[in-house]
């Protein structure tokens, strides 16, 4: 939201976004009609390049840590791929990880030998080097290269291999070339005019095997893949289902919607949590990346194992903890060393994603609890509510705790009564404020300076007396369908929807609905849509 | 390469016969051969660079008393006592852009002139509409060194402030190791040393070339948002294959010019508080050796991000929660603001440390410190707080106090500083924020 813009109007509207549903477009279309958004160049995210480099060469090769930072738009890194460019210090790093890399191939024969496809008959062999070029190429830029493009690396290869005086010197040089292009570092997927629908460009067959492969296993296509764009049948209706539904079912997938979690909750940030250890006696440094990892395998059990009803995540006992999780959850620790699934007690006040350590850690202050950072996850990531930021020239403050204030509660009353601040906070605290039996790592509290905690509250209708019900509320809350779809339509896509594709996010709401929250006929339903085969022509 | 030879011969034969005090004067001559180093006039060159911190300052305790020459340090500002004869406090300017987004209006409105960019509501969906200040200076004085601008942080984020252009921001390096071994590590020759000259040095420039023939022709296929995001990697190949050539040539042999002593490996947080004054007195001296040894003569220094909520030492709470929910004069707040001015005033003795010629490299740079409010409480934008350290070569007023007469658009500053290093401009922002005049009265 352009609050530069702002009328009354324009206010009126925020009063709106601020109740938390999702805004209707003025006229809705009845059949969701086709109205994507331009292209986009996507640079490769540091996991992407990664996983990419594994799938190019081998997972033996030590992918450099130090890349051009990931930038997150939208809150998720999927859309802020579709911004980013290269800095100068950004060039410097791709070109270091690119000769490391290459070094660390051609020093190695089994690693050499998997990228060489022919044995060169001289130091300088062109021919050989070509092969190299075409192969490698086409599997790192995701589409065959053109013949001024072979020959420009070819080049570079061959003047590398003369002044070194040795074939794997020019492979190196050749190799570290592409990966430092912008053909490798972005996703070059921008389409064609489509003479069947006009307005719209129609991503090839190479571009849509990339953006399926992207979106199911985040790394680039493999061979199977390859093939299915080579011969077209990628861009058959038939074709796409079989793909979708040969990398939904290879567990490479749960890779994959580990990192669409891991970007949709932030479960990154979780390596630099700060907490204040005098306060929090239970705080390790190892605590955030054990946090997430409870996160993500209980994700990844109940959308693949269980094939389970998403809603579940909201109100399942059922969990994965290592023994420093259970210490902090109080509950019994797993007899082996790592992570092993487990059911909380039947009577526990921790239920559910809002349970987790990583969530409630991330969504808290470093020496306190937060409802209004846990209010505003749940509010925008969880229902897609939109919350504009705080007016500004506004006094902010909390009062101290004190004996009249001893609660969270107390002191946040001035949030929930000044309209000022109220309008928006109503949307936000309340919901935070029922997860204050969880301190600010986590932990399981009854009182906060020595009073009672009233966890109670009423999600949009829907009263709660604790974080249990109110992971009940979440999970039957009428946003929640529409909102999961979006987020994965933008994962997927890489952008934020349209006017009009809003009605797409309904009608894929719904077929999620229909297979009981199974999200893997949600992942399979978002790839199969129109929005994910074309984008619009760009307006001048 | 043969004139470097010659010349390294020469150097060589002369240290080896005479004493090393003879050489420090004669070394520094010899740059006038090398052409960039002593540039300016025969002097040294001019150096930019800003310093900033997160969460504004407490106002009522920041502005001095008394303007002009005859000023007194408030209480917010007595850290620079050991520096005060080479600040300059701007005090009453204004961004006048909307204050829509807390935190993000306040550095755009400094360091562009303008409006943020993309306005996605908070903070973090937040970008510069155009290069900032230290970006648009490189423009003019970038290309003589081996780095165009370094770009550090103290607080480890990958938010920059420094933007190349619309969107394009410049991440800042945080690691202390990472900084030193990306400046001082391979390539670097330090004054005395045999050069290393790589014989793959020209291979990696042919590869860098084939990667700018990829850009240039891919940019063909796109649409204009996609066409600036290539060109801001071709040039960022560029100014790459720049660097590699700086790496060919004679290195710039000042006499302050030394390799530091490697930073440790790790700074790690003691009971979730970072070692700040640590690293940030680590990254001051590494800064102020790379600019020493001319491999930089634009920076940006960014001690925390905007909304930080880092944990100082002493502090009850995060420093942003604090700036919200501390009650009365916020003596808490206070003290965090002190700490990190003391910060500063390491940055600055760090500059006047090295010696160059009969001054110091304080007085050939300016750097201009701020925040991203004046009030953190309030978010305000007004009564901005505003620093300038050294005199970039005499060019500007030190140990003043310039009090704005009525509330000026806090874009003049920008404008004086960008004429003060010699962008030759008559304007300065956009929107609510363009100016086509500057502070005249900071000027020397």
């Amino acid at each position: 939201m352009k609050l530069r813009h702002a009328t009354a109007a324009a206010l009126a509207t925020i009063a709106v976004a601020c109740t938390g549903v999702i805004p209707e477009p003025d006229q809705q279309p009845p059949e969701p009609q086709l109205s994507p958004a331009p292209a986009t160049l996507k640079r490769l995210t540091r996991t992407q390049y990664a996983n990419a480099i594994y799938d190019l060469i081998s997972p033996d090769i030590a992918v450099p840590i130090a890349l051009e930072p990931d930038v997150e738009t939208d809150g998720l890194k999927a859309i802020g791929a579709g911004t980013a460019t290269v800095s100068n210090r950004g060039a410097e790093q791709y070109e270091r990880a690119a000769y490391d890399i290459a070094e660390q191939t051609v020093s190695s024969k089994p690693l050499r030998d998997g990228v060489v496809p022919c044995n060169p008959t001289s130091t300088d062999d062109a021919e050989c080097l070509k092969r190299f070029v075409e192969d490698f190429g086409a599997r790192a830029w995701r589409r065959p290269l053109t013949q001024d493009e072979v020959q420009r690396y070819v080049t570079v290869g061959v003047q590398a291999a003369t002044e070194l005086d040795s074939f794997d010197g020019g492979v190196e040089f050749a190799l570290a070339g592409l990966l430092q292009s912008p053909h490798f570092l972005f996703r070059v997927e921008v389409g064609k005019p489509d003479a069947g629908k006009p307005g719209l460009r129609k991503y090839s067959a190479f571009e849509l095997a990339s953006r399926l492969s992207f979106f199911l296993w985040n790394t680039i296509p493999d061979d199977a893949l390859r093939k299915a764009a080579e011969s077209g049948e990628i861009s058959t209706a038939s074709g796409l289902a079989k793909q979708t539904d040969r990398l939904l079912a290879s567990p490479r997938a749960r890779a994959a919607v580990r990192n669409l979690f891991t970007e949709l909750y932030g479960l990154h940030k979780l390596d630099d949590l700060v907490k204040d250890g005098e306060i929090f006696r239970s705080m390790s440094a190892d605590l955030g990346g054990f946090a997430r990892e409870q996160t993500l395998l209980t994700l990844e059990d109940l959308i693949f194992e269980q094939r389970g009803d998403f809603r579940e995540l909201f109100t399942s006992r059922r969990t994965f903890v290592n023994r420093k999780l259970a210490s902090l959850y109080g509950i019994p620790a797993p007899k082996l060393e790592g992570f092993a699934d487990t059911e909380l007690p039947k009577n526990s006040a921790r239920v559910g994603l809002l349970g987790h350590a990583s969530v409630l850690a991330l969504h808290a202050h470093p020496v306190s609890t937060s409802a209004t950072l846990r209010g505003k996850f749940v509010r925008t990531v969880l229902l897609c509510g939109d919350i504009p930021p705080p007016p500004a020239n506004v006094d902010t403050s909390l009062p101290e705790p004190s004996g009249a204030r001893p609660t969270l509660r107390d002191r946040i009353t001035e949030h929930l009564t000044n309209p000022s601040c109220s309008n928006c906070h109503n949307t936000m605290d309340p919901i935070g404020l029922g997860l204050e039996n969880f301190d600010g790592i986590g932990q399981y509290r009854v009182r906060e300076n020595g009073e009672r905690i009233d966890a109670s509250g009423d999600l949009d209708g829907t009263p709660f007396r604790n974080a249990k019900e109110l992971g009940e509320a979440i999970a039957s809350h009428p946003n929640l369908s529409q909102c999961v779809a979006r987020n994965v339509f933008r994962y997927a896509n890489g952008r934020v929807e349209t006017l009009v594709e809003r009605a797409t996010i309904k009608a894929l709401a719904a077929e999620f609905e229909y297979s009981d929250f199974d999200l893997v006929t949600l992942l399979r339903a978002v790839a199969l849509n129109d929005s994910f085969r074309y984008a619009a022509q760009e307006t001048p | 390469m043969k004139r470097s030879l010659n010349r390294r011969t020469l150097l060589r034969g002369m240290l080896a016969g005479s004493a090393v005090a003879v050489g420090l004067p004669t070394l520094e001559l010899f740059l006038n051969g090398n052409g960039d180093a002593l540039a300016s006039g025969g002097g040294f060159p001019q150096r930019f660079g800003w310093w900033f911190w997160g969460n504004g300052v407490h106002g009522d305790l920041w502005v001095p008393e008394g303007t002009g020459e005859q000023w007194k340090l408030s209480p917010e500002l007595l850290p620079l006592e050991s520096v005060k004869d080479d600040i300059t406090v701007v005090s009453g300017l204004k961004v006048y852009t909307p204050n829509e987004v807390p935190h993000g209006t306040g550095p755009a409105g400094i360091l562009t002139g303008g409006r943020l960019g993309v306005a996605g509501g908070d903070f973090d969906n937040s970008t510069f509409g155009a290069a900032s200040l230290d970006q648009l200076i490189a423009n003019e004085i970038g290309s003589a060194t081996r780095y165009r601008s370094i770009e550090v942080a103290v607080q480890r984020s990958n938010d920059s402030l420094s933007f190349t252009g619309p969107g394009q921001s410049n991440p800042p390096e945080y690691s202390p190791k990472a900084l030193f071994s990306r400046i001082f590590g391979a390539g670097f020759v330090a004054p005395g040393e045999d050069p290393i000259i790589d014989p793959k040095l020209a291979l990696r420039r042919s590869v860098l070339d084939a990667v700018g023939e990829d850009a240039k022709q891919l940019k063909k296929q796109l649409g204009a948002s996609d066409r600036q995001r290539i060109d801001q990697h071709f040039a960022s190949v560029r100014t790459l294959e720049r660097q590699i050539a700086k790496l060919e040539e004679d290195p710039p042999n000042l006499a302050s010019c030394q390799r530091p002593e490697a930073p440790l490996d790790d700074y790690p947080d003691i009971e979730g508080r970072p070692q700040l004054s640590e690293v940030s007195r680590v990254m001051s001296d590494l800064l102020a050796l790379a600019m020493a040894c001319d491999l930089t003569r634009v920076f940006s220094f960014q001690f925390s991000r905007p909304v930080s909520n880092l944990l100082f030492p002493g502090a009850s709470a995060g420093h942003h929660q604090l700036t919200h929910d501390e009650l009365g004069d916020q003596p808490q707040v206070q003290a965090i603001v002190r700490q990190i001015v003391s910060e500063f005033a390491y940055f600055v003795e760090a500059l006047r440390k090295i010696p160059e010629g009969d001054e110091t490299l304080l007085d050939h740079s300016v750097t201009l410190g701020f925040t991203d409010c004046s009030f953190g409480k309030s978010h305000a934008v007004d009564e901005y707080p505003l620093l300038l350290a050294g005199s970039a070569c005499g060019a500007l007023r030190r140990g003043y106090h310039y009090r704005s007469p009525a509330a000026e658009n806090a874009s003049k500053l920008g404008f004086t500083l960008l004429r003060t290093m010699g962008v030759a401009t008559t304007e300065f922002g956009s929107d609510e924020g363009y100016v086509t005049e500057g502070l005249d009265d900071i000027e020397a």
